[in-house]
């Protein structure tokens, strides 16, 4: 079978990168910040993305300095296969311990509130065809249809920003927590971030003129004004009870119980997490398809989307399904990870950059 | 061989078909023989134009007397080879016993209706001709619309049987070559024993033959073809049809309505998102209006939930039963509606809306907000009725996802139902162009529709040779 994974545009590339930035971090995460780092834990989000700015920027050099080239082709050609295989192996699990953890927190999401008697099948039913169906079909699919969706997670997430307003009900109060605690609380939850490696694995699909880039970085701004903005409304609004309110953009909506007369308006932000769900565990596995397809380049791409799907399932049934287990697992094991978003592929990528200056200098 | 001898073989390869006619006359010595199909050719024509000057004639005749004597336009030579391809397609050939050559003379002639109204696109405003099952008149009708010579029409036969004729129609400098080409070799490439209608090419000009969404626009009206044929796109005419098929396809189109033109840009914008609300309503209703009873409940006001508790709860059957069996109800109602004459379409509706709603509810055999939803949904189908069949397939589909899964199958749904239109290209369009992906241009006659001044380019969505419609000056 063929994966037709064709180019995307920057306005594709830049709503695919809004998504990675901000589906996994309304829904838990802003509960979790507050747990360390209190009232300041909007400063958290913050701090992370000033970090996910700085990979979006080193993949703008590296893509125009290789425009049309594999990541892996030129990983191969300056660290040889051994470097590039690691990578793409720690890239792969990274891909597919995000999913897992993605997909476990909105289970329980659902079924806390929704499907109570449900077991996980039901939502292995729904989830993995259509993100099968989005990663097979191929990247300009996924971004033209992220495309036609973008509207409306734009519209819900501002209502849910606006409707947030209304329960505000405490003055912000700060220097709750020290600025120790917030960097605790950054390395902690650290792994919520990094996502922006998709596009370096993607990289000669992504095609982006001269004066578009523009476009791409004001997406990631957009995502980060978002999740900061929904994190200190969530905290404000549930001040010294916001870790006991484990969905925040939920929680947000569920505080206006009944707004008017048209009832109970937190499904809209249902709406938005199922969403977003969908599209970023179609991202993730596409770039687990991508890692196995560079490691296994003889294997017919659906092997991939088989292997992450037996293992996905055996994962979830056997491993996780508990919201405290998956904190935990976020927590502790997944933050190292991050060192494959946040130190690897930087590291790798400069001294690529160096070492290609250097040779235009010697031209 | 002697006319006589000729006219028996080519009327046994004919399998000596009542229809069959000839005659063989003498003059000064030369057999003049004449064979056709008395069927599809003018007796009137043939009597007055080509037997009586004939016949009339007093000196030797020869070939090429024959050729000046007589009164019909469009005369060829042909081979013997052609003949029977001439006869059938309702020409009358002429052999003399002097020459072993042939005359073909088309008086080819049949009863057609006249252009009228088509009843499947009725207008408020604007041109109410609409196309025939005459291949002349159709062409005639667009060849009205342009007198230029950028109007081209290029003939195919399709049907090892019915031998069809196809005629592929474009303007050149407008229309992109590759797409013509492509389509031309796509008829070309097509072997089937008949072409009875233009829907026959519409699975096989497809790019996705299998797929459940509407690949290749039609039209009845050529005002609608000429609007079309004008941004770019290529029109099939098929023999016998009065649907003309356009390429390249893209879902927006079944949202444009030629009346949109005729009224004020404002208004025709909102009445393109209703239809598009329509469509939204028709496939989604029945299966949210199932998930909010099943799974989501609590989200409804507690008045509306009191009122939806109070009338389901004589109500025998589940929810899902319920909504299926209004929905397949309404469906055989309309599938009896389109095939009894009219007279016994009003019993019909009598029957069904009166009787089986009303009844069934005063019964407890359904709900009043069921038969509400259902009603909705069927109503709101015909704002695109264009895209009636494929609504209807998928209305069933989320009623099953919604009863299952709730909220998340039908999202779930959506999400895969519209990657895999956008995974959809006809002929180099992405089918849900110009929404995604995104084409400011194309938008301006998309959703939204600006004065016809605004309107300077030809749409993007697809190729075409030439992307400036409108002078800056002219505006």
């Amino acid at each position: 079978m063929k994966v037709l994974d064709r180019s995307i545009t920057a306005w594709q590339t830049g709503i695919i990168l809004f998504i990675l930035l901000f589906a996994n971090k309304i829904l838990i995460l802003p509960s979790l910040l507050y747990e360390d780092a209190k009232l300041e834990a909007f400063l958290v989000p913050i701090f992370l993305f000033v970090l996910e700015l700085g990979l979006i920027f080193l993949f703008y050099r590296i893509k125009t300095k290789y425009p049309s080239e594999r990541f892996s082709d030129i990983l191969k050609n300056h660290y040889g296969k051994f470097v590039t295989y690691s990578l793409y192996v720690l890239i792969l699990v990274f891909f597919f311990c995000k999913a897992l953890l993605l997909y476990n927190v909105t289970y329980i999401f659902f079924r806390n509130m929704i499907y109570k008697d449900s077991g996980n099948i039901l939502f292995l039913f729904c989830f993995l065809p259509v993100v099968n169906h989005l990663a097979i079909i191929g990247l300009r699919v996924i971004g033209r249809t992220a495309q036609l969706f973008f509207p409306v997670i734009i519209f819900i997430s501002l209502f849910c920003i606006c409707i947030g307003f209304f329960g505000i009900n405490s003055s912000p109060l700060l220097y709750q927590a020290s600025i120790n605690d917030v960097f605790r609380s950054c390395l902690k939850h650290i792994s919520a971030f990094g996502d922006s490696i998709f596009l370096f694995i993607f990289m000669d699909k992504i095609k982006i003129q001269k004066g578009q880039w523009k476009i791409v970085f004001s997406f990631a701004g957009i995502a980060m004004l978002f999740v900061v903005t929904i994190t200190t409304v969530f905290i404000l609004s549930y001040t010294y009870t916001s870790f006991m309110h484990p969905f925040a953009i939920f929680e947000i909506m569920s505080y206006v119980k009944e707004f008017g007369g048209l009832g109970r308006i937190d499904i809209i932000s249902m709406v938005l997490i199922i969403i977003l769900t969908y599209f970023q565990l179609a991202l993730y596995l596409k770039g687990f398809m991508e890692s196995f397809h560079v490691i296994f380049s003889k294997i017919d791409n659906i092997y991939s989307v088989l292997t992450f799907n037996i293992v996905f399932v055996l994962a979830v049934n056997y491993v996780v399904l508990n919201l405290s287990k998956g904190v935990i697992y976020g927590e502790t094991i997944l933050p190292y990870f991050s060192i494959i978003s946040f130190v690897f592929i930087p590291a790798l990528v400069v001294v690529m950059l160096l070492k290609k200056r250097r040779k235009e200098r010697k031209k | 061989m002697k006319v006589e001898n000729k006219i028996k073989s080519l009327t046994k390869k004919l399998h000596n078909s009542i229809d069959v006619a000839n005659r063989v006359i003498k003059k000064n010595g030369v057999d003049v023989g004449f064979i056709y199909l008395k069927s599809i050719t003018d007796n009137l024509i043939f009597s007055q134009a080509i037997f009586e000057p004939v016949s009339n004639f007093d000196g030797q005749i020869n070939f090429e007397i024959l050729e000046q004597i007589v009164k019909a336009n469009d005369v060829s030579k042909v081979e013997e080879k052609e003949i029977i391809d001439k006869i059938l397609k309702g020409s009358v050939v002429v052999m003399l016993s002097n020459s072993e050559e042939f005359l073909a003379i088309d008086i080819l002639n049949y009863n057609t209706r006249a252009p009228s109204e088509p009843p499947t696109s009725p207008v408020i405003m604007g041109p109410r001709e609409g196309f025939t099952e005459d291949l002349k008149t159709n062409m005639t009708l667009i060849r009205r619309r342009f007198y230029s010579d950028q109007l081209v029409f290029k003939e195919a036969t399709v049907g090892d049987t019915t031998k069809t004729q196809v005629v592929i129609a474009y303007l050149d400098g407008i229309a992109d070559e590759k797409i013509v080409k492509e389509i031309k070799k796509k008829i070309s490439k097509i072997k089937i024993d008949g072409v009875v209608d233009s829907y026959y090419l519409l699975s096989l000009l497809a790019s996705r033959p299998n797929s459940v969404l509407k690949q290749v626009g039609c039209a009845e009206k050529p005002d609608i073809i000429a609007a079309k044929m004008l941004e770019g796109r290529v029109a099939i005419i098929v023999d016998n049809s009065p649907i003309v098929l356009t390429i390249p396809f893209v879902f927006l189109e079944d949202l444009q309505n030629s009346n949109d033109y005729y009224i004020n840009y404002i208004y025709s914008t909102f009445i393109r998102f209703i239809r598009l609300m329509g469509i939204f309503i028709s496939v989604l209703g029945p299966g949210a209006y199932i998930a909010l009873q099943l799974f989501h409940y609590n989200i409804l006001p507690i008045k509306y939930l009191i009122t939806i508790a109070d009338t389901t709860q004589q109500v025998p059957f589940t929810p899902f039963i319920e909504i299926l069996f209004i929905l397949l109800l309404f469906q055989i109602l309309y599938e009896v509606s389109l095939r009894l004459p009219s007279y016994l379409g009003l019993a019909t509706s009598i029957v069904g809306a009166l009787i089986l709603g009303d009844t069934g509810v005063k019964a407890g055999l359904i709900s009043p907000p069921t038969v509400i939803v259902v009603a909705i949904a069927k109503i709101a189908l015909y704002t695109v009725p264009e895209q009636s069949a494929q609504v209807n397939i998928f209305q069933f589909v989320f009623l099953v996802l919604g009863a299952a899964v709730g909220l998340l199958g039908l999202i779930g749904g959506c999400i895969y139902l519209l990657a895999y239109a956008n995974s959809i290209e006809n002929y180099g369009a992405p089918y849900l162009a110009p929404f995604s992906p995104f084409i400011l241009s194309d938008n301006k006659d998309g959703l939204f529709k600006v004065p016809l001044s605004e309107m300077t380019e030809r749409p993007k969505s697809f190729e075409n040779e030439n992307k400036e419609r409108m002078d800056e000056s002219s505006r």
